[in-house]
């Protein structure tokens, strides 16, 4: 109850305990939310106590990310493959003035273009992690400090 | 069976004494031992709680890896060695986590 009087209004000024950033990063993670993570992620970066838990929340976000990434990857590659096969089709003579082989294209293409918007905000998404990671003052990453 | 008898001045002086010992305590450490000993269990019990729902938030993110039915253990450590290549706390739990799994088959 507290939590959701006091929590969301206290949020932007990072000054919350970092157990309640974590809880709400996971939240955000659970539901694929990784923009939110991020936001929540920048905000409790200067309210760091526990760090190592904030830590490894933002491992997991940035891994969760790459995953993601990796199933558009996936998915552009098929969809780009169909795009060709299609266009290459399309060439033959009697499918000159098949409408349906042209709205297929249409769909595809636009689906490559959604997928591609996709992949390029978790790219952003992912650098931006990185950069939270880097910045925080008196907060060495163990990785880094090898 | 014996009655039980309850002793309000009784209660009342054990309160003062337990007063008295933590003013006195605070007086000469400078510690507020009552409210200590409540701030340790509760962010214990908080630490708990976090620590439970990382892991399972792990074991989730783990479970999220594309991998494929005829995957071996080693391509699939392979798979997430290029994942957490710049995550070293990540992959360790991963690590442990499949190791434990690997135990459990072969028990």
């Amino acid at each position: 109850m507290l939590k959701r009087v006091l929590g969301k209004p206290l949020e932007d000024t990072g000054a919350l305990p970092t157990r309640y950033y974590v809880h709400e990063i996971l939240r955000s993670l659970d539901h694929d939310n990784i923009g939110e993570a991020v936001q929540l992620l920048r905000m409790s970066k200067r309210a760091l106590v526990d760090k190592s838990r904030w830590e490894m929340v933002r491992q997991q976000v940035i891994f969760r990310c790459r995953v993601l990434k990796d199933g558009h990857s996936k998915r552009i590659r098929l969809i780009e493959k169909r795009i060709g096969e299609l266009k290459k089709h399309g060439k033959l003579p009697w499918q000159w003035f098949q409408k349906k082989q042209a709205e297929k294209l249409a769909h595809y293409e636009e689906t490559l273009a959604l997928e591609k918007t996709a992949q390029a905000l978790l790219e952003k998404h992912e650098i931006e992690l990185k950069e939270i990671g880097k910045k925080g003052e008196g907060h060495p990453l163990k990785g880094e400090s090898q | 069976m014996e009655e039980r008898k309850l002793s309000i001045p009784g209660a009342l002086v054990g309160a003062l004494v337990g007063l008295g010992a933590e003013i006195a305590l605070r007086e000469m450490t400078g510690l507020d031992v009552i409210e200590g000993i409540l701030e340790i269990i509760g962010a214990g019990f908080g630490l708990i709680r976090i620590d439970r729902k990382i892991y399972e938030s792990t074991v989730k993110l783990l479970k999220g890896v594309d991998i494929q039915p005829d995957d071996d253990y080693q391509r699939i450590l392979r798979r997430i060695d290029e994942l957490t290549v710049d995550l070293p706390e990540l992959r360790e739990s991963f690590l442990k986590l499949m190791a434990a799994g690997v135990r459990a088959k072969t028990a």
